[in-house]
């Protein structure tokens, strides 16, 4: 399976604010990849990376293969759709297909002109004129008509009304079956990503917390709810990834590849905003970052130990800090 | 042409529910043996949902032979679970309703109800898995 | 690339017909009736030898059209920068629409390339066209000055606003770039563009080519062609003394009168013969000679000179191409660090 986008250690940083630390992801294409987190998390940032209007500060970004926005033949294969989806005010809805047409060698008139047709929209109609959910469509032909292989899309429906939003997904959808294309989706609207995502990256505050397919990461993550316990009186091979705890009562949100053991607990699957809202929740300083299972992580040896290294000393810390609470009660 | 709806909240896996509504419209004769399944793009462009869980979810019905696809043309019924099915299973209904009433009669609200039967059949399912 | 460059000009491009036809009217009027009555005037005139006075006239009565025609023909360049140049980048950033173009399968740098050549090409056409009408239009008031060195001439004349049209696009597209935003840029390209443009008329364009000096001696012949004498009201300031320069030349300085040592002169030592050449009643002018006539004739024995500085008239179409020269490189360094910074924007 190929892969549409390999990242390693990239980062960006605007002066004394850094966007991105430190993420490595390889999504392998055919999926829709949601990409989630909270606003100033960095998410447009790893979207204009992969699509050239950035430049890594470190670390790099391929995307199908090449460099991103390095010619026009990579360029062709990517198409770029920003928030509140830009049009030109001045020219018409035709005007942008027009543009899509001189500026793109793969370009579909049949598909767009098909596309305007089923959305009711007048091709002669200003498009400073257009709704927002219009607009947003409109945004979207121009991009998806010149074929891409890879769709980015970011936040293009933060600021439309539930309508405009599922319409948007609809075509969106309908795209990837006509064009074969991947899309990366961002969003903090976690609903609309549950419907169509089937790669997820969660994204907190600069660095990559989680990423991988949806239904592996569901099967992965467990929550378990059982009398009040320490993490690590749990079986080995069970990742601790948040752990609250009332006076009686301990929940916890594990991760682990095999099946679940049995034992003295309740355990519950998890739904995407679930899990997402666990990842967002637990992600910050001083906490280990879920660091995706990737291959080229697996295959680095060097990587594993550093990595093993953390999460001992900071399974000490967080086993310390929660014994100190415990005696302070 | 049948159609399908999502329900994010329901714990169910999108790509099971579209199984159980192709099978609950053979149940309910809504599709026959012949009859198309709506095509991928159809069910995107009504549905907003990711293409390959509809992939997936007509390769399971495939699986239990109850679709087949023809290549370039579509997914077709080959197999039909009539009326028939609901009387065969009858007992099994009947059964049920039994069941209910000891556990009204134990005392358990509709709540208490609906959240043992869930849970016991998450387990199972897993179980299964 | 083409296409959209034309699609978002076009409302421009309508706008810049027009203003041009009608300028094109207006001119092509009013320099008809100017050049007949030129001929006219010359018609009746010469025989009689009388035409100065008759010129001068004419050339006050045309004095308030060439003078808004010219300053619109010194202003289009600043416009063209400002509406045209401005917007150009600064435009899409404003709008994000950057984002929509430059992911098309079209480079940056071809983006950039094909809307500056186009537009530079447009800018270039439109203030040669206002040039070549203006040029035409004032050819017979040219005439009568004898030159065209006066700054709103050598401005609003021949190739010099092509260079300044260039420039100020070129001027325009780049701050657009580094303001990001177009109203600034706008205000800061109007600003930045008169800068030059008086610096140029000012301090650079006098010392383009270097200039040519020549001493005048004080006589009767000399002062009789002077325009002006000027003694000081302390007996020992200097004399100062208009002489004209040579004919179709551009008068850059002159020193004020000069013993023969190189020394000014102290208006103790002239006072003599200013107390006789008024003995004998106020200089009056007749036809081309001054009245100053006899008092060169008193001063020559003193043996003083003028240096006058100027550009002799042949020098007029070097200057003019070595300062759009001048302009195009500007113009060209502007566009190469447009190139350079847009590859290396952040979206």
């Amino acid at each position: 399976m190929t892969t549409i986008l390999e990242a390693h250690a990239l980062g960006m940083q605007y002066g004394r604010r850094r966007a991105l630390t430190d993420c490595t992801l390889d999504i392998p294409s055919g999926h829709v990849v949601g990409l989630v987190g909270p606003n100033g998390a960095g998410k447009s940032t790893l979207l204009k990376l992969a699509s050239g209007l950035l430049s890594p500060t470190s670390g790099s970004i391929s995307v199908l293969g090449d460099a991103p926005g390095s010619g026009p033949a990579q360029l062709a294969r990517v198409g770029f759709l920003a928030q509140d989806a830009p049009v030109y005010p001045n020219l018409s809805v035709a005007d942008h297909l027009r543009l899509g047409a001189h500026l793109n060698p793969r370009w579909n008139q049949e598909f767009a002109a098909r596309r305007i047709a089923q959305l009711d929209l007048d091709p002669a109609q200003k498009a400073g004129k257009l709704s927002g959910g219009q607009r947003a469509q409109l945004a979207l032909t121009v991009a998806a008509g010149k074929m891409p292989e890879l769709l980015l899309l970011d936040e293009p429906v933060a600021s439309l009304d539930p309508l405009a939003r599922r319409e948007f997904l609809k075509y969106l959808m309908e795209s990837v079956v006509e064009n074969g294309s991947s899309v990366i989706l961002s969003s903090h609207l976690i609903s609309d990503l549950e419907r169509v995502c089937d790669y997820l990256i969660v994204l907190v505050t600069s660095r990559v917390r989680l990423a991988g397919e949806v239904d592996q990461l569901i099967a992965a993550h467990h929550r378990i709810v059982c009398t009040r316990r320490e993490p690590d009186t749990l079986p080995a091979g069970l990742e601790v990834v948040s752990a609250e705890h009332t006076d009686r009562q301990s929940t916890f949100v594990v991760r682990t590849d095999a099946p679940l053991p049995a034992g003295d607990w309740a355990a519950e699957p998890m739904s995407m905003e679930d899990l997402v809202l666990t990842y967002m929740e637990t992600g910050g300083p001083g906490h280990r970052p879920a660091t995706p299972v990737s291959e080229a992580v697996l295959n680095d040896a060097a990587s594993n130990e550093a990595v093993l290294n953390e999460a001992v000393s900071n399974k000490a810390a967080s086993n310390k800090a929660a014994s100190n609470k415990e005696a302070g009660r | 042409m049948i159609e399908f709806h999502l329900d994010t909240r329901s714990g169910v896996a999108p790509y099971l529910q579209i199984v159980q509504q192709v099978r609950q419209a053979l149940l309910l004769g809504l599709l026959s043996e012949g009859d198309q399944l709506p095509t991928v793009k159809q069910v995107v462009m009504k549905v907003a949902i990711n293409p390959n869980t509809v992939l997936k979810a007509y390769r399971e019905l495939e699986r239990e032979g109850l679709v087949s696809p023809k290549p370039g043309v579509g997914t077709f019924v080959t197999k039909t679970l009539g009326q028939a099915s609901l009387t065969e299973h009858e007992p099994l209904r009947r059964d049920l309703e039994a069941w209910l009433t000891r556990a009204r009669t134990a005392g358990l609200t509709e709540a208490e109800i609906e959240a043992l039967i869930h849970s016991t059949f998450r387990v199972s399912v897993e179980e299964e898995r | 690339m083409i296409w959209l460059t034309w699609r978002q000009f076009r409302t421009q491009t309508f706008a810049v017909v027009a203003i041009l036809a009608a300028a094109a009217v207006y001119l092509l009027i009013t320099g008809t009736q100017l050049r007949h009555s030129y001929t006219t005037d010359l018609a009746s005139c010469q025989p009689q030898n009388s035409c100065l006075g008759l010129l001068n006239a004419l050339q006050d009565q045309y004095s308030g059209p060439q003078f808004l025609a010219e300053f619109f023909v010194m202003a289009a360049p600043a416009l063209i920068g400002i509406f045209w140049g401005a917007p150009l980048i600064a435009g899409e950033l404003e709008r994000g629409t950057h984002h929509m173009v430059w992911n098309q399968s079209v480079t940056r740098t071809r983006w950039l390339a094909v809307k500056l050549a186009a537009l530079a090409l447009v800018s270039v056409v439109t203030a040669g066209l206002l040039s070549l009408l203006i040029t035409w239009w004032a050819s017979p008031l040219d005439t009568i000055a004898g030159n065209r060195w006066g700054t709103r001439a050598f401005n609003a004349r021949d190739i010099a606003p092509l260079g300044y049209a260039v420039f100020a696009f070129a001027l325009g597209v780049t701050l657009g770039l580094l303001l990001r935003r177009t109203v600034p840029a706008m205000a800061a390209t109007l600003a930045v563009f008169i800068a030059v443009q008086v610096l140029m008329t000012a301090a650079v364009r006098p010392n383009l080519l270097p200039a040519t000096t020549t001493t005048v001696p004080i006589n009767q012949t000399t002062m009789s062609q002077a325009e002006r004498f000027d003694r000081s009201e302390a007996v020992t300031g200097p004399v100062t003394i208009d002489l004209p320069a040579p004919p179709g030349a551009w008068a850059l300085s002159q020193t004020p009168a000069l013993n023969s040592a190189g020394q000014p002169i102290q208006t103790s030592e002239i006072l003599n013969c200013w107390s006789q050449m008024l003995a004998q009643g106020p200089p009056a002018f007749k036809g081309a000679s001054s009245g100053f006539g006899s008092l060169g004739t008193c001063l020559a024995p003193l043996d003083l000179h003028v240096d006058i500085t100027y550009q002799p008239a042949g020098r007029y179409w070097p200057l003019q191409w070595l300062e759009t020269a001048v302009y195009a490189v500007l113009a060209a360094l502007l566009a190469a660090a447009c190139f350079w910074r847009v590859r290396r924007l952040r979206g």
